[in-house]
């Protein structure tokens, strides 16, 4: 297998792991569709999706092929240019954070060292591809679900970030392979334990980020039908919802590298050295599951409360818990 | 709560609610049935009748108003309740093709939709109605009153006449 | 709309949403412009086909003007010229969530008009019918307030009780929906054998599933007490002025129930309580609408306990022909006071008929009301009102 080694190296290695990360975040959307409507339905006394292939579960093939051969309509006064660009620039940077993210030891496409500011810099990238999308629509409907969407999402960055220094200060790094490294010897040493609010408010905010229930109002399917998407129709729209699932995983792969230990197994003994990734795969996926489990359990906030929620609240929380964390830190 | 509701026997204050209408008012007719105060008054009284009903009386709650269309006049039923087992039942005719009568929107303002349906079935007009538009039919480019009785449709099914 | 005098009045109440308009004045001065807005007929939240005409200042409604019509089929028309019997299926389909109310309310006028002598068995069926009915209509009116919220799950668990109810109505008048069981002058047919005790039976499972899945759900969660309270808020007398009846009025503290007020039927006979609430907001009329279905619950026991034996139909003779003169019937649907008028000519068919709908009227709180709410709000008071589109439109 010498001859492989080739790939090892740079631009080969980063090559195959870009397509390899691409692969994974649009099968990950595909699945999680498809978890999503199973989740719902055995919430909602039903089954979901249980036709197309052994119990359902070429669901998502059959999606994927009926939006690629629907028509992509736009409407006639769109702004046709920021009208299709919407999709990619929400997509792109969604697909790009995962490069930063440890999968299990040494399994990381980009070691930066910045990796956290990485991360916070592009997910911010995301608000504007859904003002592209409200804007270039043309809509009432479309170009209100952006104006909430674009005032949610740069809201819930602030306790976002914040809420992130607490990990920082603690690890002395911003590159997550350091972060995910001080967390080994077990879950005690996971840093939800000791920032336990501030894991709190990272997942609130995380769950506002990636615009799911209780925070959908830009999509808000009772009041504004579908907000900044609701003109988007065939591969465009899936390239939408493919976003959306894809930075709900991300956001699950996100903290669980910060707060949940990351690669590392609960327990020493349960070590599994080069696929360590499973632990990496099972906790994200819980944490998806809780995701899930809430979107079909709460109703919706409106504008002004949500805003409460973050101003008044999670931005003074996790203000006073990074005092505590430096006071802390300089006693022990 | 600041509504306060008529008590005492039932009988006794429909007897007071003729009365009280009586003699305010010129009643054609006016006689208790029941339950049911039922007065005739002439059209253009309406707006004060049921004023002192609102004002004075506290009937509070206008039910519906019913338009009849006798094909030569028409007949408004105005249907009030006190809330607590009493009706008020006012009518009036309006002789003519195009009817018109004083609106009772300031009096009682539920009467608004009430007279625009009635604006839209009949071609009732309501003098001094805010917003007399149509409810149910077309805004423009469609002038019939479909529940005139010369609007014929074409799809009778009743058997009078042939047995 | 108000005159300009009430609208300042009823306006100047304290804590109204009315409250969150920008004056007119501030709007000029910064060339701020509203933004007009058209919601419907084709909306997920607008119960069937309504259509709002909204003008936005940002988020915030400053006028709400509903336009019907869209499922207009002139059922006034279409009575005047159909034999008596025939117009009950069409009633049916009316306020299509509640069908029973709107036969229930069309036979008693035409019964007002024959001066029928009804059988006391058929009535408590009525009775019996119109309550499985007022439970079939609230519960799932709670889930479809929380769909509207946002939240999906709780309307599958109310249907899931509809779905049940429905198949006890299916049992006894052979349809799901459009029932055509209430004839003028009695019931279609005697109830089928043991259906009462399978009533009761479910109704035991019905009071710990609805406390559990309904209840608690619903009224227990955080984000739905911060949605509901102090939105669509009115006064007693607004709410009257504005024709409000059924849930939203007893909401505001109205005590007007037409089962106890008026009374029809066999009601007097049965013990029930009129539920009311002070608040006057989204959150009053749906405590209103639990405390009801456990007071249909209770009535439905006793009209079980005292289903009389005998006949369910009276002889009236093949051919109705009233005397002349008008008939009115008046119930009390889920939504509010239904009542209808019958002018007879003393033909087969009727001269004039006019229904008077809850969802019709309980609507013109809209144009009051909604102003002043942010745009999220107009589904919550949507689903105060629980309108629905074949009873605004006849």
């Amino acid at each position: 297998m010498e001859f492989l080694n080739f790939l090892n190296q740079e631009p080969f290695r980063f090559l195959l792991a870009f397509g390899v990360v691409l692969f994974l975040t649009l099968n990950l959307a595909a699945i999680l569709v498809m978890g999503e409507r199973k989740v719902a339905g055995y919430i909602q006394l039903r089954y979901g999706p249980n036709r197309v292939g052994p119990r359902g579960l070429l669901q998502p093939l059959a999606d994927i092929i009926k939006l690629f051969t629907k028509e992509n309509i736009s409407p006639g006064k769109a702004d046709l240019w920021i009208f299709l660009g919407a999709p990619i620039a929400m997509f792109i940077p969604v697909a790009a954070v995962w490069l930063v993210i440890p999968f299990a030891p040494g399994a990381v496409v980009a070691d930066i060292n910045v990796a956290i500011l990485f991360f916070v810099a592009v997910t911010s990238i995301g608000a504007l591809g859904v003002i592209m999308a409200g804007y270039g629509s043309r809509s009432n409907f479309s170009l209100l679900g952006a104006l909430r969407g674009a005032a949610q999402m740069i809201s819930y960055e602030v306790p976002l970030i914040l809420s992130l220094l607490g990990v920082v200060m603690l690890t002395g790094s911003l590159s997550l392979v350091d972060v995910v490294n001080a967390q080994g010897g077990g879950f005690w040493n996971w840093y939800v334990v000791l920032q336990f609010p501030m894991f709190i408010v990272f997942y609130i905010s995380a769950l506002a980020e990636t615009k799911r229930v209780p925070f959908d109002l830009p999509e808000g399917e009772s009041e504004i039908v579908g907000g900044y998407m609701i003109e988007y129709s065939g591969m465009t729209w899936g390239l939408i919802q493919a976003a959306e699932f894809a930075g709900m995983g991300l956001m699950s792969g996100i903290s669980v590298t910060l707060f949940l230990g990351g690669w590392q197994p609960p327990l020493e003994f349960l070590d599994l050295g080069q696929f360590n990734w499973v632990w990496f795969g099972i906790k994200t996926a819980l944490i998806m599951f809780t995701f899930q489990w809430i979107r079909w359990s709460l109703p919706r906030l409106r504008m002004d409360q949500l805003m409460d929620l973050g101003w008044k609240v999670m931005v003074p929380l996790t203000l006073v818990w990074l005092v505590i964390t430096a006071a802390a830190m300089l006693v022990f | 709560m600041a509504v306060s509701f008529p008590g005492g026997d039932l009988a006794d204050r429909l007897a007071g609610y003729l009365d009280g209408l009586n003699n305010r008012h010129g009643l054609e007719e006016g006689v208790v049935e029941g339950n049911v105060v039922r007065v005739v008054v002439a059209p253009e009284s309406v707006p004060q009748v049921l004023a002192t009903a609102r004002e004075q009386l506290k009937v509070l709650h206008l039910s519906f108003i019913t338009v009849v269309d006798w094909e030569g006049s028409f007949e408004l039923t105005y249907e009030l309740m006190d809330l607590r087992g009493g009706t008020v039942r006012v009518k009036t005719v309006i002789e003519g093709t195009e009817p018109v009568i004083g609106s009772v929107t300031n009096v009682y303002p539920t009467a608004n939709w009430h007279e625009r349906e009635a604006y839209d079935m009949f071609g009732v007009a309501f003098r001094g109605h805010p917003d007399l538009r149509r409810t149910y039919m077309w805004q423009d480019h469609f002038d019939h009153h479909p529940l005139l009785k010369s609007f014929d449709i074409s799809t009778k099914r009743t058997f009078e006449g042939l047995r | 709309m108000l005159s300009e005098e009430r609208r300042n009045e009823t306006v100047a109440l304290d804590g109204t949403a009315s409250g969150r308009l920008a004056r007119p004045d501030i709007r000029s001065e910064f060339g701020l412009e509203t933004m007009d807005m058209n919601m419907g007929p084709q909306h997920p939240a607008m119960h069937g086909l309504l259509r709002l005409i909204l003008e936005l200042d940002g988020e915030t409604v400053m006028r709400c003007d509903p336009v019907m019509g869209y499922l207009h089929r002139s059922q006034e028309k279409i009575a005047e010229n159909r034999m008596y019997p025939a117009v009950v299926p069409m009633t049916d389909r009316l306020d299509y969530f509640a069908n029973i109310h709107n036969e229930h309310g069309y036979v008693l006028a035409v019964e007002d008009v024959l001066d029928a002598e009804i059988p006391p068995r058929a009535e408590y069926i009525r009775v019996l019918m119109s309550e499985l009915m007022r439970l079939a209509s609230h519960i799932p009116s709670i889930g479809f307030l929380m769909l509207e919220l946002g939240a999906f799950t709780p309307i599958l668990y109310a249907f899931r009780e509809r779905e049940r109810i429905q198949n006890f109505l299916e049992a006894i008048t052979g349809a799901r929906m459009m029932f055509h069981y209430f004839r003028i002058g009695g019931v279609k047919a005697d109830l089928p054998p043991g259906i009462l005790e399978e009533i009761s039976e479910y109704l035991d499972g019905l009071e710990g599933r609805f406390q559990t899945d309904t209840v608690d759900l619903v009224t227990g969660s955080e984000i739905y007490v911060a949605r509901t309270k102090d939105v669509g808020k009115m006064t007693p007398e607004q709410a009257l002025d504005m024709g409000v009846t059924g849930p939203p009025l007893r909401g505001t503290g109205v005590d007007f129930d037409i089962r106890r007020d008026y009374p029809y039927s066999v009601y007097p006979e049965l013990d029930f309580d009129v539920v009311t609430d002070d608040a006057g907001d989204v959150a009053a009329s749906y405590r209103v609408r639990i405390g009801e279905v456990w007071q249909s619950i209770r009535i439905i026991r006793q009209v079980i306990e005292k289903m009389p034996e005998g006949p369910v139909m009276a002889d009236l003779g093949r051919r109705l022909r009233p005397r002349e003169g008008d008939g009115f019937g008046r119930v009390e649907s889920p939504r509010g006071e239904f009542a209808v008028h019958v002018v007879s000519d003393g033909s087969d068919s009727a001269y004039r008929v006019h229904y008077r709908d809850p969802s019709f009227c309980n609507m013109q709180l809209l144009q009051e009301v909604v102003p002043g709410h942010y745009l999220p709000d107009i589904m919550p008071i949507l689903g105060m009102i629980d309108p629905v589109s074949g009873g605004w439109d006849k």
